[in-house]
């Protein structure tokens, strides 16, 4: 695996998409070469940022409790 | 209105799921009082339709379909592809930041206010946002998604990419706006994409549909 075919399945990569041989081949490659591995944790990074940003959102209680009623 | 075990068992278990409607539906209309509407019509159009869900599949990604097309349906029309991100050139931030000189470039990240990523998150267009609240923010796996948003998988992986270039995008424009990062302080000799080649990377939108 060169940097290119890293780059381009690096998204996969971080969504836990690849199939176990990609994973491997990809791992052996971020292990050999600092770039990509920069590029991956960055990445990572970034996901994880995203998510701990948009997910504090909690449904309001009263909210929640109106539309427990109203299903039951 | 009389209560069946059945239908008391269906409503528990989708209001599990509240808070992943509610914060999707949040990001969507960017408004808590019309994400409470959107919530509340779909929750009960799921238990108008709570025949058509199939016990033991995935509830969060039904409830979830749900209500983004009722979003679809009352605020943007029949006019689903209003907005695009194809023009959206290749902008990786990691290559970005070494180009400022910004080392290490995962502490740019740490210094960014979160409500300045979800302000980021919700300029996406619809399209992009809705991917990027499903993948990246609530897990969904690419193929959950594909079938929540009702696109092929590719489809999936193309707006993801694209969404997560305009995000990087954005917050590099407020990083450099707040003074987080200098603009072209130290330049290196290429990113660890090209290798200081011509870049000619392939991105998703090229990835066979699954």
């Amino acid at each position: 695996m060169n940097c290119q075919d890293c780059s381009e399945k690096l998204d996969r990569y971080v969504d836990r998409e690849l199939n176990n041989t990609e994973v491997l081949e990809l791992k052996l490659h971020l292990e050999g070469c600092p770039g990509c591995e920069g590029q991956y944790e960055f990445q990572a990074h970034l996901k994880r940022l995203v998510r701990h940003a948009c997910d504090c959102d909690t449904a309001p209680p009263a909210f929640r409790e109106k539309l427990r009623q109203m299903l039951s | 209105m009389a209560e069946s075990p059945a239908r008391t068992a269906f409503a528990d278990e989708a209001l599990t799921h509240l808070d992943t409607l509610y914060r999707g539906a949040l990001r969507l209309t960017r408004d808590p009082d019309q994400a409470q509407d959107l919530v509340q019509e779909a929750y009960l159009r799921a238990l108008r339709y709570q025949h058509s869900y199939q016990a033991g599949t995935n509830m969060k990604a039904w409830l979830f379909a749900i209500m983004r097309n009722l979003f679809w349906d009352r605020f943007k029309g029949s006019h689903k592809d209003d907005v695009s991100l194809d023009d959206v050139n290749e902008f990786v931030l990691y290559d970005k930041l070494r180009d400022d000189g910004a080392k290490p470039e995962a502490d740019v990240l740490d210094k960014l206010a979160a409500s300045e990523v979800v302000k980021a998150v919700e300029q996406l267009p619809p399209l992009h946002r809705e991917v990027v609240l499903l993948v990246d923010v609530e897990g969904f796996s690419y193929k959950d998604a594909a079938q929540t948003l009702g696109v092929p998988i590719g489809t999936v992986m193309s707006r993801l990419h694209r969404a997560r270039q305009q995000l990087q995008k954005s917050l590099y424009d407020y990083a450099l706006e707040s003074g987080i990062v200098r603009h072209g302080s130290m330049k290196h000799s290429g990113s660890p994409r090209n290798h200081g080649e011509a870049s000619d990377f392939v991105g998703p939108e090229q990835v066979p549909q699954q």
